[in-house]
């Protein structure tokens, strides 16, 4: 996983949605949207450079070599921070307008992060329905695609 | 003449297009084929179009103009049409389907969110606390012990672990966020990102959902970097 240094701060748009970073929203532009069968599509050739490749986290030996360098150069004895997890968004969402029907997804969204600073694989994040598979390559052990409709 | 095509919306769309052009070296102005009930905003185009910055950027301002005029389909980037006869048909004969997505998207818009992992230390040192093995091949490889095979393994347990973690964290996010939603949709996530999440969110959601993401990312602290976009066109939608 390199990092890529990216434009944006962490909440970054503005009243027309003509804020986002179009890196954030190229593949939206290049690979969702609506396809005309018989239309032509112009050669996508040299977009490839922009587009991002498939995020790396499969097992490969640089990236264990990379990890373990990290874990060798970490100052154990510096004081520790907790890693990021959503403790308190509960009470805040509550008074964030999304009453009732969120109370459930904050709990779950919690649990769930919970679960994973303990070490536990959570089931619960494990999806209960498996759909059709996106058309881009697929790292190995994603989750695969759910969609809801009401 | 080949067209350029970029959206396509219900007739009485305002469709206000003066003196917006289109995609291309040498833009011609914005302007519509009508069928039906249907119409497709074009442009004429008297070259190649390549996929550039400029005409992918274009392609999403013109989105965004119509968008907030009302309901629109947005095509994905670079389809070009022979001629307005060849729009014509095209509407023509997916009419019923068409309608039917502009009347499913009414009143939404897109939102997006993406996370990374900007600041790995506290992770990591989480992982080494969790994980007794980890941290006893950590320190016997900060004590001088040369054995090759212990940054292997330490690496792969450390690599599993931050897929595992980053996978919950990922999910936690997409339940917190998803009640605001009306569909969502979750795809793999690129480059270090181990989020890529977008919502179709009704406006009476959007203010709600905002905040929600103020107070995640707040939350979530600086090691994590939580990127929203939108309002966007439905692109993850359409279909």
């Amino acid at each position: 996983m390199t990092m890529v240094p990216q434009g944006g701060g962490p909440v970054a748009r503005g009243q027309g949605g003509g804020t986002s970073s179009l890196y954030d929203v190229l593949e939206l532009i290049l690979d969702r949207g609506l396809v005309i069968d018989v239309f032509v599509r112009v050669s996508l050739v040299g977009i490839e450079l922009i587009k991002i490749d498939a995020r790396i986290v499969v097992a490969s030996v640089d990236t264990y070599l990379r990890f373990a360098e990290a874990c060798n150069r970490l100052d154990l004895e510096a004081g520790r921070k907790a890693p990021a997890q959503l403790p308190d968004v509960m009470g805040n969402m509550m008074e964030g307008g999304a009453r009732g029907k969120t109370r459930g997804a904050i709990g779950g969204a919690v649990e769930a992060v919970t679960d994973s600073l303990t070490g536990k694989s959570s089931k619960s994040s494990e999806p209960e329905e498996e759909e059709e598979a996106p058309r881009r390559r697929r790292p190995a052990a994603r989750r695969p695609v759910r969609r809801e409709k009401e | 003449m080949p067209l350029y095509v970029y959206s396509i919306a219900a007739k009485d769309h305002p469709l206000r297009l003066d003196g917006v052009s289109g995609v291309g070296a040498e833009p011609n102005a914005l302007r519509t084929v009508t069928a039906g009930s249907l119409c497709a905003v074009v442009s004429d185009i008297a070259e190649e179009i390549r996929p550039k910055r400029r005409d992918l950027n274009t392609h999403q301002r013109v989105q965004e103009l119509l968008m907030a005029d009302g309901v629109i389909l947005p095509l994905q980037f670079g389809y070009i049409a022979t001629d307005d006869l060849a729009v014509r048909q095209a509407l023509e004969s997916n009419e019923e389907s068409y309608l039917g997505a502009l009347g499913r998207l009414e009143g939404c818009a897109e939102y997006h969110v993406r996370a990374s992992q900007a600041d790995e230390a506290p992770l990591l040192q989480q992982i080494l606390q969790d994980v007794p093995e980890a941290s006893d091949l950590n320190d016997r490889i900060r004590s001088g012990d040369r054995d090759p095979s212990l940054p292997l393994a330490l690496g792969e347990i450390i690599a599993r672990e931050v897929q595992v973690r980053q996978e919950a964290l990922a999910a936690g996010l997409t339940e917190a966020l998803v009640p605001f939603s009306r569909e969502y949709l979750a795809h793999p996530p690129s480059g270090s990102d181990f989020l890529n999440l977008s919502l179709l969110v009704h406006d009476e959601h959007k203010e709600a959902l905002r905040t929600a993401e103020a107070n995640l990312a707040r939350e979530i602290g600086s090691d994590i970097d939580l990127r929203f976009s939108g309002p966007l066109p439905p692109y993850s939608f359409v279909q």
